[in-house]
């Protein structure tokens, strides 16, 4: 009777090699809620310090969505905005950190089937961390969604 | 019914359970659990693995909180209506063997069959019910298993 273990070196227990999709793309990673993401640096407008961006809650304009707080990681320290095209969507994150470039990019796994399929776009393997790619067209339709800001907001 | 074929016999929540060696792909030994922000009850978050990202299913829901892990058992499962690759922490030896299937006794939850082998009667475990059982999208925003 021979352990699993022995055993690893043979074909039956060869994990095959699964396709995973590679991009390019230079991506900017920030943090939000303790944990670290990925969004497309193309799809990226421009970064903000939150208070700036809050100052101009005089004006009417988009109000920063909480990223760690939509995606479930309670009310985040809020410092910077990640101004998604063409500018409608501000997301409201803890620290923008660098941009990374040829990450490789993986699908989330199927298995996966609640709203982190509407929150990422897939999974960077980068370095030795594995960080969720945003998926911005989700994130967009979400601030569209969000009741206009009229203006003197805090 | 009977036939005689290659299984893997693991530990889980204090019993041993063995799956039909054509679901097991690899065992893999303890490495780091990727965290990210999800819904999914039992999901611990992914290994990865020469390029691949493969699901931690924790079992414990259904057997009890694991103690220390020893290995991960990467098998498959239909979830959904899909194959899907996940790895069960499991916390002892586990041994490949030949055995003889038989049907197991009625009202075994999580059970297809009855395995017997030289070393004693062991029940095959019914993976895909058991992970369909255990991974559910959370009624929460999310889960933060394992943070």
């Amino acid at each position: 009777m021979a352990t699993a273990k022995e055993n690893e070196g043979n074909s039956f227990f060869n994990l095959r090699k699964q396709t995973a999709p590679a991009t390019t793309l230079p991506v900017i990673l920030f943090s939000a809620g303790g944990s670290r993401f990925a969004v497309e640096a193309s799809e990226v407008r421009e970064v903000r310090d939150y208070d700036e961006g809050t100052t101009y809650g005089k004006l009417k304009g988009p109000l920063p969505l909480d990223f760690a707080f939509q995606v479930g990681l309670g009310r985040g320290i809020l410092t910077r905005c990640v101004v998604l095209k063409p500018g409608e969507c501000w997301l409201g994150v803890s620290e923008v950190e660098r941009i990374a470039t040829l990450p490789r990019l993986v699908a989330l796994p199927r298995i996966f089937q609640g709203a982190e399929r509407h929150w990422y776009r897939g999974l960077l393997l980068l370095e030795d961390e594995v960080v969720p790619l945003v998926r911005t067209d989700y994130w967009r339709s979400l601030a569209a969604a969000e009741e206009p800001v009229l203006g003197g907001r805090e | 019914m009977s036939s005689t074929t290659r299984f893997v016999i693991f530990p889980l929540g204090g019993e041993r359970y063995a799956l039909n060696s054509s679901q097991v792909r690899e065992l893999l030994m303890p490495s780091r659990v990727h965290w990210f922000p999800h819904t999914m009850r039992s999901l611990e978050g992914v290994l990865v693995r020469h390029g691949t990202v493969i699901p931690v299913c924790d079992l414990g829901a259904a057997f009890g909180a694991s103690k220390a892990r020893s290995v991960y058992l990467v098998a498959q499962c239909r979830y959904a209506g899909n194959l899907e690759t996940v790895a069960i922490p499991v916390e002892g030896d586990c041994q490949i063997v030949q055995g003889e299937l038989g049907e197991a006794e009625e009202g075994v939850t999580f059970v297809t069959g009855l395995l017997r082998t030289p070393g004693g009667t062991v029940p095959l475990l019914d993976l895909e019910r058991v992970v369909s059982l255990c991974i559910q999208p959370s009624s929460r925003m999310a889960v933060e298993a394992g943070r």
